[in-house]
């Protein structure tokens, strides 16, 4: 008799496949599965967006990549996977032709290529225009990205690829210019990074800057240019449907002397600008003239409304009980987008901005677009030449500047996207030409969470508060009161120490108060000397610091004890997850820390 | 020479060809011949073999006579051949003359010498060092126009003209005949049978619509594709897509102008090159004067693929970040305020001992306690004054001391080496003291029972030197523990696995003596193990031995074990039982304390890991609902330990206070603790020779 040797995963014959042996398959089980080769198969998986996923149980080992058996099955019904065969076999008959030195085949076959058409897929993996919105970060940033690279040949990157994703990029760009949808912008060593909100969602893109781009040999430009395939489809998609509901015709025609120019942006904000103008127009004179239509017109307006509800019953999931809150919670929410939008729309009215040469241009034109300013350049197709009186701002990027206007003031660019981070008009003192400006700051960081604030956001907040008209009370040392664990901990315990340290504190507390309001009122009145303040803190402060030095040992030990003690009773699981948490306290503790020492060493060299 | 000029003369001569292409055939034959003939005919007028009659007849003889080839110089001197020249670079010749002699190399000029001489010569410019012959040429005039022309382009010959006018040698006027006599074929006139099928073909294919001419019509690309939004929230039946995660969002370093706090010193730069790979930050802040000075990031296109390849190759898993706050993680504990009295603060300190103080045992009444150290004395302290009432010298270093639970009974056991002492503390009053010394009076005549259940080899002495008993033991004695009824008492003697005895360990191990009859026994039952301490229970007659592992509960009525307790430690170090005989905590060395609730399970209720160090003793309070544990990290912990006479209720444990006041010495911190009988206080005995009061 045979001796049934049981394996790992012995399966008595006859019986099905179950669990995660039935459920996953590996790369290379799947790509036997679709016969095809793997190329494809990545350009298929990318295309459809399909992903590796982990099963509990990795049936075949550790070092396989697996795939669900439903989303290879449906990358099996995907009808692209019938079109690259075709396509396939048409390359096969060029071949043949050229081969046999039949040119004229050839060229007859090379007119008619069938190609691949990704709108299907682009429709079935954002079924809702919000998903697709949600997902085009990295969309934008790889469309820009590739809009700066230089066409090579050899890597398949062609000049009309890299003028369409140009294309592409400056349609968005314009529409989010032209609606006043850009919120945030921060200049990185990496590029420029743009945050818009756009239906409710914030798009983050990465533009690179406007400089020759390194093309590493290192990289699969194959997998990029696929990826770029469906990008570039989608934000065709998406710059259309945005086009189409602020009434404009999509693919915009631009003036071509500007294209020419390389001022695209400009072009396309100004083919918007007057597109929505003429259709506004036109709309205003057909309500005008249909008076008689209006019955049907409410009848019209009235279905509307019913879809207009439906869809937001949809959006929403059904069974949740406060579904109505939601809704009106979400009308909220788009009435205070507007005000934003209206904010951004005003922080640069009645600005007229002239840019240099040596500044970025396209980084400029789109931002100061975006919050209403007026702009012009040096150069042709230029709105206004510099001469122009009525210019305010001149943004120049060079050491010193030669001829100086009286009218105008001359910043560097920087003060522009501190402004607009900032939602205010910042003073100019610091951005003069020739000189350092103030370190530029992240508007991606919550400070308060990260538990650093440079000093440099602390000044912007109290210029945002002076702007607001309002005494902000001082809410980092109020916060500080009731976060401090060590403080709360030792309440308990000794009351004496807790007395004295509370009188301390309101002391403290006061004296700063004070300090920090006349601070704020020699803000106000324009006298601009942080180190002068600093000056009378540092007076303030030893006595208070010595009381406290008394009386902190013994607390800190009998925190420490506290700490222990529970830490005794916990069980190993939670104490495990409390460790956790604590030691990524700590992690962040320490870079606050490190920062502050950076800070103080920085402050001393400075001093000597 | 003459036969070859006939034949160009024949050559010459115009044939009678009836063929074009022979004729040109003829032409270019010819052509080759004359460039020959040229060379051939120079070489002769160079050997100086005259031929007038030659030269003036045809044009060729003439562009003969002034060519300038290479043969009709002289021969180079130099006869190795063609060798690279260096061969000979670091020999002293050049090579061999004709003769096979040696040529020797010129001497080398000065530098500035020869820089002076071809400054100062006007004809430097055409001067060339022939390095095979090793000589200096000087180009004659012809010879540099010569190069002049090879250079443009040109014939190299000024005289030869590229574009002469053709001079057709066939002669056409007297041919009578045709090239070819064939008749013209039929198939010059009927059109192609083969070409019209293939027109056929192309007409069959267009009317068929398999050719297309008109260019695909262009469709616009892009359309409303989100156009009806609400019939587009059918479910796609498909597996739930999982967005991927956005990349993370710059913080204030990745600014082109950071704060200057962000920016790493050099030092720190440089600690980064000592770094993991992994660990290190793979991008280092810099500060960038103004916006202009901005490099190209160089792995801008590095990054984006890296995005890429984390989008199509990453498995994607949905995880739930649950954001805790660590506080409500810690356990809702009573306040400790309604858990008091207990021991809090030092209020006294025990002086006197020279080593450090091993043991501690309380009085019954609480009025004294005695202490026993390593530096061979037993001495008796006035609880609240401090005073230290007796001393006695045992000689060795004392192991453990334990009075007497009977209060009427003031009676000290002392371990120390291989002895127990019992001693009278002298305390009470008279009666109490005769009673006392009935006690402890040891017969000579003591005649040892022959029963296998009494250990022979022990022997009960008086003796005079302290004034009570000596129990000589084999081995050194770790502990002593009385009966609650204060008749009974047992010691244990670790087994000391090295050295091994006739006497099998086990069972001697632990000896149970009776001070009334002035016995001693074994246990009456195996021990599974080597025992480490033992211990009675406070009301009934059970019996604890602890292994270094388990703790064994005994019947000592029934003499059999009862309970196996598993402690899953490491090493017991000390036990101690509940008064109230249903609870029990055990402490390790490996500084872990078990509680054990013996009606619920033979598992630990709880393990509480307070110490780092070793745990060397733990106590419970008799009245109180308090235990202590005392380590050798120098702190002893306070424990509120609620057992409930409510079975369904667990015992409540709530961590009090750590005491600290002990300095640790040789790596010993606390060596023990205990109680005080009625009041919530707690001694403990230290390394560093102290023994100190906690008070509430």
């Amino acid at each position: 008799m045979a001796r049934v040797t049981k394996h790992k995963h012995y399966r008595p014959p006859g019986k099905k496949k179950e669990g995660n042996a039935a459920r996953y398959m590996t790369r290379s089980q799947a790509v036997k599965q679709l016969q095809v080769n793997l190329p494809l198969f990545r350009r298929l998986c990318i295309l459809k967006g399909i992903f590796p996923r982990e099963p509990k149980k990795k049936v075949k080992g550790n070092n396989h990549t697996y795939y669900h058996v439903k989303d290879i099955a449906f990358l099996q019904h995907e009808p692209l996977l019938e079109k690259y065969r075709e396509i396939s076999s048409y390359q096969k008959k060029i071949k043949k032709a050229l081969a046999k030195k039949d040119e004229d085949l050839a060229n007859r076959l090379r007119t008619r290529e069938p190609t691949a058409k990704l709108d299907n897929l682009v429709r079935e993996r954002y079924p809702k225009f919000v998903d697709a919105l949600r997902d085009l970060d990295d969309c934008l940033s790889m469309i820009s990205l590739f809009a700066a690279l230089p066409a090579e040949q050899r890597l398949k990157i062609n000049v009309e690829l890299v003028h369409k994703c140009r294309r592409l990029i400056h349609e968005w760009q314009a529409y989010v210019a032209r609606t006043h949808k850009l919120r945030k912008v921060f200049v990185s060593v990496k590029g420029i990074y743009y945050q818009a909100e756009v239906e409710g969602q914030k798009i983050t893109w990465l533009t690179p800057h406007a400089i020759q781009q390194i093309l590493p040999d290192d990289v699969n430009y194959s997998v990029m240019l696929t990826f770029l395939q469906f990008y570039e489809t989608l934000l065709g998609f998406v710059n259309y449907r945005l086009y189409h509901f602020i009434n404009v015709k999509y693919p915009p025609i631009l003036d071509p002397r500007l294209e020419a120019l390389a001022s695209e942006l400009y072009a396309a904000t100004r083919y918007i600008d007057a597109n929505s103008r003429a259709l506004v127009q036109h709309n205003d004179s057909i309500s005008s003239i249909s008076d008689l239509d209006k019955a049907q017109q409410g009848g019209t307006h009235h279905q509307e409304s019913e879809l207009r509800l439906a869809q937001l019953q949809h959006q929403l999931p059904s069974n949740e009980p406060g579904a109505l809150m939601h809704l009106i919670e979400d009308n909220n929410g788009e009435n205070e987008d507007d005000q934003d939008t209206k904010e951004c729309k005003k922080l640069f009215k009645d600005m007229k901005f002239f840019l240099s040469r040596e500044v970025p241009r396209e980084s400029l034109l789109f931002v100061i677009f975006a919050f209403g300013g007026a702009v012009s350049w040096d150069g042709d197709g230029a709105p206004f030449k510099e001469v122009d009186q009525s210019i305010t701002h001149q943004i120049v990027d060079r050491p010193t500047q030669g001829h100086k206007y009286l009218s105008r003031e001359y910043i560097q660019p920087q003060w522009i996207y501190d402004c607009v981070n900032a939602r205010i008009i910042l003073p100019t003192d610091c951005y003069i030409v020739g000189r350092i400006p103030p370190p530029h700051l992240s508007p991606f960081v919550d400070n308060e969470a990260e538990g650093y604030v440079p000093d440099y956001a602390e000044t912007i907040k109290r210029w945002q508060a002076a702007a607001r008209n309002e005494v902000l009370p001082m809410p980092s040392l109020g916060k500080e009161d009731l976060d401090d664990p060590q403080n709360l901990l030792v309440e308990g315990y000794i009351n004496r120490a807790e007395a004295i340290e509370a009188a301390e504190r309101k002391r403290k507390m006061e004296s700063l108060e004070k300090q920090y309001h006349e601070e704020l009122k020699m803000e106000l009145q324009g006298v601009n000397n942080p180190s002068l303040a600093s000056k009378k803190t540092k007076t303030t402060s030893p006595e208070n610091e010595e009381a406290k030095e008394e009386s902190i040992p013994d607390i800190q030990q009998i925190a420490d004890d506290a700490e222990k003690m529970t830490k005794v009773l916990m069980s190993r699981k939670k104490l495990g997850l409390y460790e956790a948490i604590e030691k990524n306290k700590q992690r962040k503790k320490t870079h606050v820390n490190k920062l502050k020492e950076r800070k103080k060493l920085h402050e001393t060299q400075k001093s000597a | 020479m003459e036969l070859l000029k006939n034949r160009l003369v024949r050559l010459n001569q115009p044939t009678q060809p009836n063929h074009i292409q022979t004729k040109f055939m003829l032409q270019t034959n010819s052509i080759c011949l004359i460039d020959h003939l040229q060379e051939e005919l120079c070489t002769d007028n160079d050997n100086g073999v005259e031929d007038g009659g030659q030269s003036g007849d045809s044009k060729s003889d003439q562009v003969a006579e002034e060519s300038d080839s290479s043969e009709d110089e002289v021969a180079p001197r130099n006869t190795v051949g063609d060798v690279p020249l260096e061969w000979y670079r670091d020999e002293k010749h050049i090579g061999y003359d004709i003769t096979g002699k040696k040529i020797t190399k010129k001497d080398r000029q000065d530098k500035l010498v020869s820089f002076l001489e071809s400054a100062d010569d006007s004809k430097n410019w055409r001067k060339i060092y022939d390095e095979y012959n090793d000589e200096e040429i000087e180009l004659t005039k012809e010879e540099t126009k010569l190069i002049c022309r090879l250079a443009q382009g040109k014939a190299p010959h000024a005289d030869f003209d590229p574009y002469a006018p053709y001079v057709d040698w066939f002669e056409w006027e007297d041919a009578k005949h045709p090239l070819s006599n064939a008749p013209e074929p039929k198939r010059r006139f009927i059109p192609s049978k083969w070409e019209a099928k293939k027109v056929v073909k192309y007409v069959r294919a267009i009317r068929k619509g398999l050719i297309k001419f008109d260019k695909p019509k262009e469709e616009p690309r892009f359309y409303l594709l989100w156009g009806d939004e609400s019939s587009s929230v059918e479910k796609t039946g498909h597996l739930s897509y999982i967005p991927a995660p956005k990349s993370k969002l710059p913080g204030h370093e990745e600014s082109y102008n950071p704060s200057p706090e962000y920016i790493p010193t050099q030092e720190e730069i440089n600690s980064y090159q000592l770094m993991d790979e992994e660990d290190r930050p793979n991008f280092i802040p810099q500060r960038y004067a103004s916006l202009r000075s901005i490099p190209a990031y160089e792995n801008a296109v590095k990054d984006s693929f890296e995005r890429c390849l984390d989008l199509y190759l990453c498995p994607r898993v949905r995880k739930k970040r649950i954001n805790i706050n660590p506080e409500s993680l810690k356990p809702k504990l009573p306040s400790r305020k309604d858990l008091r009295p207990y021991p809090m603060t030092c209020y006294l300190e025990y002086r006197g001992h020279k080593g450090a103080v091993v043991s501690i045992s309380t009085e019954a009444s609480g009025q004294w306690i005695a202490s026993g150290s390593t530096d061979g004395t037993v001495r008796i302290w006035e609880v609240e004054t401090g005073r230290c009432l007796k001393m006695w010298e045992v000689g060795e270093a004392v192991q453990y001391v334990a009075w007497n639970p009977l209060s009427e009974l003031p009676i000290l056991a002392v371990s120390a080496g291989q002895d127990v002492f019992l001693m009278n503390s002298g305390l009470g009053n008279e009666e109490v003291q005769r009673k006392i010394k009935d006690l402890m009076r040891v017969e000579k005549s003591f005649a040892p029972d022959d029963s296998g259940n009494v250990a022979s080899d022990l022997s009960w002495l008086q003796d005079d030197e302290h004034g009570g008993i000596r129990l000589r033991h084999f081995r050194t004695v770790t502990s002593v523990e009385w009966h609650r009824k204060g008749d009974y008492f047992s010691t244990v003697m670790p087994a000391d696995i090295l050295v091994p005895h006739k006497i099998p360990i086990a069972l001697f191990s632990i000896l149970i003596h009776r001070l009334s009859d002035k016995l001693t026994q074994k246990l009456p039952f195996k021990l599974h193990g080597l025992p480490v301490v033992s211990t009675f229970h406070p009301t009934r007659s059970i019996f604890f031995a602890s292994t270094k592992k388990n703790v064994r509960v005994y019947d000592l009525l029934k003499k059999k074990m009862i309970k196996k307790l598993e402690t899953g430690l490491r090493e017991i170090s000390s036990v101690a039982v509940h008064p109230g005989g249903d609870n029990m905590i055990v402490g390790s060395k490996e500084g872990k304390l078990c509680w054990f609730d013996m009606d619920l399970s033979s598992k630990p209720y709880r393990v509480l890991k307070c110490h780092p160090k070793d745990i060397t003793s733990v106590a419970f309070h008799r009245s109180y609902p308090l235990f202590a544990s005392s380590s050798d990290d120098g702190t002893a912990y306070i424990f509120h330990g609620m057992v409930y006479s409510d079975l369904n209720q667990n015992p409540l444990i709530v961590p009090l206070e750590i005491l600290r006041g002990h300095t640790s010495a040789n790596g010993r911190g606390v060596t023990d603790c205990k109680f005080h009988p009625r009041q919530p206080w707690l001694f403990t005995a230290g390394a560093d020779s102290l023994i100190k009061l906690y008070c509430h």
